[in-house]
């Protein structure tokens, strides 16, 4: 098996093109995801300056609208989503002693499916209008009678390739974390954050196919005439709404949980203290995910499904108060009594937690469901959601990108600077959301491009924008923050935090293209912290040296999806022809892929044992 | 897709490769007798309509259960996994599809 035999490697933008290697593709992944998510906070911005002053005419009612459908989906789906793909690609398989994911072809092929779906919906922009139904695209508003310019098109058809890519992600990373744990790491002792990776993955499983199906019927209604949700010909409207939020709950779920991982592997590195709980947060973890799949109707207490359905979906969504509760507690344990050190990392994990908490308390007001009539579309819900989404999901990804940077490109990022990006953030956030609660009750709302000046709105509208800017400060202080960083050395450390508990603190940062020179033993939870306990420097290994077998790059998924973004666009506008090439192309590349065995190759010992004694 | 790399999982592939063809023929020829009972019940003809459907709905249910157990290898073990991802998907889309009935339909 060790013979060496030279493989093809690509450099310069061909590798980046070409690359199955998770640390690359998680680059990639922060990348396209920090590109979309500086496009989602323009469009922010713009909705909040249309709003900062009454009868403002900064933008049309029309653009609004495709600004706040944007906003949401580029937000969800392209910004966020991917940020947490970054750090799962970046982590998962160092943190369960992996030398890759199950599936490197794979990884990149879901890599690319999504930026082209991500790609394709941006484009709308300057192709004739965006989406302007909101993001969560209610039939009739977006039926071709409501909604004449293909910007709907563009959200079913962009929407639909990027859950693709997003199912072959959450695909993957099951069957790495089923398959590929290091020897000893049972499922007990698997990393917090791989472990709501995990699950999050599996609620990806079965949660993007309910939207592939309500993308399929809303796209043959608008292109192919179809009357699925079409009243007079038979069909139902709130047939929609409920496909949508049987996908569109979880999905929240989908992002709060990786967040839940983050904090829950900063917190116990920063407290120097292991994770109080861990086996309850396991299960508080999986109970989430579990229950995450039936309380979807909670989003149409209004729509008269009666008072039986009414109160059962408002229980369920109470009872998820119960998981997230035994989680805010067991970090605050994790924390108390530790020897607590405020980096940035830490500063974002501790900030998540209150705001957390606010949001999930907002969450239980509207989970009931008389009060719902009343909350039901104002900016009281629009709050509640940018707590959960920005004040959870988003603090947690700054934090685990403060944490996991130098283990991703080497270099530590400064902290000096992580922590006035955290507090201009921070403030920020609260400043623009909080008052929005009042807003809310007080009658505004949600989605109205402007609104009289005599309604008692003019003064929290204008704090609120104010708070976005302040936002926007924070996130270009990251931006700053990471471009002075990469013009220093990469001279990080293996364990730069010192405390690191987990496998991927045992390796260089950033790993060799093969993670782990020999598969490590792994001994209990927090492995690495173990081995440090035990006066170990490095962990045990688990194999000998050996020949290391590896993947090859390809540039078939690159071309697959491009395929793929080629028939969206032919089958958007009823050109087969076109709709007929891409398909071709892309099935083309799945016969080659088929047919072309192609078996990887080999690092040999002597150089991975070589670049060990550089490193030394 | 490539086998890279993974020095678990070989044992499972390692027993399907040992075990033998005896099983697989038997379930081969039971997915044939199935398939054959119900293209005959049907193309028989005179039987009672509502008997053929539900002996259809049976024979596709043991259908079913033998593509499961036997070609999918859900009999084997070291398959908790897959069952258990099987069994919640059967239960997530059931429930969808049931409340969704209810509250939109009746």
């Amino acid at each position: 098996m060790a013979h060496a035999h030279s493989v093809k490697r690509h450099t310069g933008l061909m590798d980046w093109l070409t690359t199955v290697d998770h640390k690359k593709i998680g680059i990639l992944y922060l990348i396209a995801g920090a590109l979309f998510f500086g496009i989602g906070g323009i469009e922010a911005l713009m909705i909040r300056w249309q709003l900062i002053k009454p009868m403002n005419d900064f933008v049309s009612a029309q653009t609004f609208n495709e600004l706040i459908t944007m906003h949401g989906t580029t937000m969800i789906f392209l910004g966020v989503m991917p940020i947490i793909f970054a750090l799962m690609n970046a982590v998962i398989p160092l943190q369960i002693g992996a030398r890759d994911v199950a599936f490197p072809f794979l990884n990149s092929l879901g890599f690319w499916t999504f930026l082209f779906g991500g790609l394709l919906l941006n484009i709308s922009w300057i192709m004739g209008g965006a989406p302007d139904a909101g993001w969560t695209a209610y039939v009739p508003l977006s039926s071709t009678m409501y909604s004449e310019s293909h910007g709907v098109d563009f959200y079913t058809v962009g929407l639909q390739i990027a859950g693709l890519g997003t199912l072959i992600g959450g695909i993957n990373f099951l069957a790495t974390i089923i398959t590929m744990r290091a020897p000893g790491m049972s499922f007990m002792r698997m990393p917090m954050f791989t472990w709501t990776a995990f699950i999050t993955s599996a609620i990806i499983l079965f949660a993007f196919p309910a939207v592939t199906v309500g993308l399929v019927l809303l796209s043959f209604d608008r292109i192919l005439g179809a009357n699925f949700f079409e009243v007079g010909n038979g069909g139902n409207p709130v047939l929609w709404q409920h496909i949508f939020w049987i996908f569109g709950h979880p999905e929240v779920y989908i992002l709060i949980l990786p967040a839940f991982g983050v904090i829950s592997e900063v917190i116990p590195t920063f407290a120097r203290k292991r994770l109080f709980g861990y086996s309850s947060m396991v299960f508080a973890t999986i109970l989430i995910a579990f229950l995450g799949f039936m309380v979807w109707a909670h989003h149409m207490f209004t729509t008269g499904m009666g008072p039986v359905a009414n109160a059962l979906f408002s229980i369920s969504t109470m009872l998820i108060a119960v998981p997230t509760g035994i989680k805010i507690f067991n970090w605050l344990f994790t924390l108390w009594g530790g020897q607590i050190r405020f980096t940035a990392a830490n500063l974002y994990a501790s900030g998540f937690i209150p705001t957390f908490v606010m949001g999930g308390v907002t969450g239980v007001m509207l989970a009931s469901a008389p009060a719902d009539y009343q909350f039901h579309d104002t900016y009281f819900v629009v709050a509640h959601f940018h707590y959960v989404i920005v004040g959870g999901l988003v603090l947690g990804l700054f934090s685990g990108l403060h944490y996991w940077w130098p283990k991703m490109f080497g270099r530590v990022l400064d902290e000096k600077l992580g922590k006035v990006g955290f507090w201009f953030f921070i403030i920020g956030f609260h400043m623009t959301f909080f008052v929005q609660h009042f807003l809310g009750l007080l009658g505004m709302q949600r989605r109205i491009f402007t609104y009289r000046g005599d309604q008692g709105f003019d003064t929290m509208n204008l704090i609120s924008t104010i708070g976005a800017l302040l936002m926007a400060v924070g996130v270009l202080v990251f931006l700053l923050n990471v471009i002075i960083t990469s013009t220093k050395p990469a001279n990080a450390p293996n364990d730069p935090w010192e405390d690191g508990r987990t496998l991927e603190w045992s390796i260089p940062s950033p790993p060799p293209e093969y993670n782990f020179k020999q598969i490590p033993l792994v001994r209990g939870l927090d492995a690495y912290w173990k081995e440090k306990m035990a006066g170990h420097t490095e962990m045990t290994p688990a194999e000998p040296v050996g020949p290391i077998h590896m993947p090859s790059a390809s540039i078939l998924p690159f071309v697959m999806s491009v395929g793929i973004f080629v028939a969206g666009l032919g089958f958007m506008y009823h050109q087969y022809v076109v709709l007929g090439i891409g398909l071709v192309v892309t099935f083309g590349c799945m016969v080659i892929r088929s047919l072309y065995d192609d078996h990887g190759w080999h690092i040999d010992p002597e150089e991975t044992t070589e670049k060990k004694g550089v490193k030394a | 897709m490539s086998q890279h790399n993974t020095n678990q999982g070989s044992a499972v592939r390692h027993r399907h490769r040992t075990e033998g063809p005896q099983k697989h023929i038997i379930a081969f020829i039971f997915s044939i007798v199935l398939t054959l009972i119900a293209f005959a019940t049907v193309a028989a003809g005179g039987v009672n309509t509502s008997f053929t459907i539900i002996l259809l709905v049976v024979m596709a249910i043991l259908q079913v259960l033998v593509q499961l157990g036997y070609w999918m290898h859900m009999k084997d073990k070291g398959h908790l996994i897959p069952i258990l991802f099987l069994a919640f998907g059967f239960f997530v889309a059931g429930a969808t599809v049931l409340t969704a009935l209810y509250l939109v339909w009746w």
